[in-house]
């Protein structure tokens, strides 16, 4: 059985030098605050910003690469995920 | 604040206080916030039989238009650690013929399987699951005799349906009564 999903109830804000979406898709946490494994924001638990421009916090993208099932895609739009080097 | 909302504040807010208590893990966090964020059409409800465990719970489907109408399907969800990197293990506890779900209630549904992905959230899975009873699908069956029927004549298949949600036999199978 197939179903297509239509709507996210994803919200985006515009800011400054941010990503586009204000919370990781996976954890659902804010990107001020950290992934559900870290307790400081910043450095020790950075953003990764991918080519396809979804963005999740570096910890939670590494845990669902490394899930088998995942076959190295974004987890919002199945384009292969890639991250642009600083 | 419905019965429904009441019972999910509260499932979130045993999670939250337990967070003193002893660590919560980053499942326990994920689905707390899709719990909280359910927003469920009337025909669907969520029940925690433990409220300190937001990792297990039942939702009920009473699909209010198609061939199951006026049925009242029961399904469990489980959660584990993994989550939201798996998908939640879903069941069906009763005995339904359906061509998507077999006799021992695994569920095929996409979302729930090869086209998981993390940013799918508890929503969009209930509202997957009641999709199944609006359109069943005779493609990619695990019920390959109920979807067969489908493939067949639907009028025969709409029959059998019925008869199996009254609690009787469709071919030498017999099923549990659904009806409210
Ligand atoms: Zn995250
Ligand atoms: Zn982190
Ligand atoms: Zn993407």
């Amino acid at each position: 059985m197939k179903v297509t999903i239509k709507t996210y109830n994803a919200v985006a804000y515009w800011r400054w030098d941010a990503p586009s979406d204000d919370v990781c898709g996976i954890c659902r946490v804010q990107f001020d605050g950290t992934c559900p494994n870290c307790r400081f924001p910043g450095d020790d638990c950075p953003i990764l910003n991918g080519k396809c421009g979804h963005s999740f916090h570096l910890h939670c993208v590494n845990d669902w690469i490394q899930t088998e099932s995942s076959r190295g895609l974004c987890p919002m739009c199945r384009q292969k995920f890639e991250f642009e080097a600083e | 604040m419905t019965s429904t909302q009441k019972q999910q504040q509260q499932a979130a807010n045993n999670a939250e206080g337990g967070a003193k208590k002893k660590k919560v893990t980053a499942a326990q966090l994920r689905a707390q916030k899709d719990i909280a964020e359910l927003s469920l059409p009337p025909t669907m409800r969520t029940h925690f039989p433990d409220p300190d465990d937001i990792l297990n719970f039942e939702l009920k489907i009473e699909p209010d238009e198609g061939i199951y109408k006026g049925g009242l399907f029961k399904f469990t969800f489980s959660i584990n650690n993994n989550f939201p990197h798996e998908p939640p293990k879903v069941r069906c506890t009763q005995k339904i013929y359906h061509p998507n779900i077999d006799l021992d209630g695994n569920v095929c549904l996409n979302i729930l399987r090869e086209d998981w992905k993390p940013v799918l959230n508890l929503n969009a899975v209930m509202v997957g699951l009641q999709f199944l009873f609006l359109e069943p699908n005779p493609s990619d069956p695990l019920n390959k005799e109920a979807a067969e029927d489908l493939r067949l004549t639907k009028e025969s298949f709409k029959r059998n349906v019925r008869q199996s949600m009254q609690g009787g036999f469709v071919k030498s199978v017999q099923f549990d009564r659904v009806l409210k």
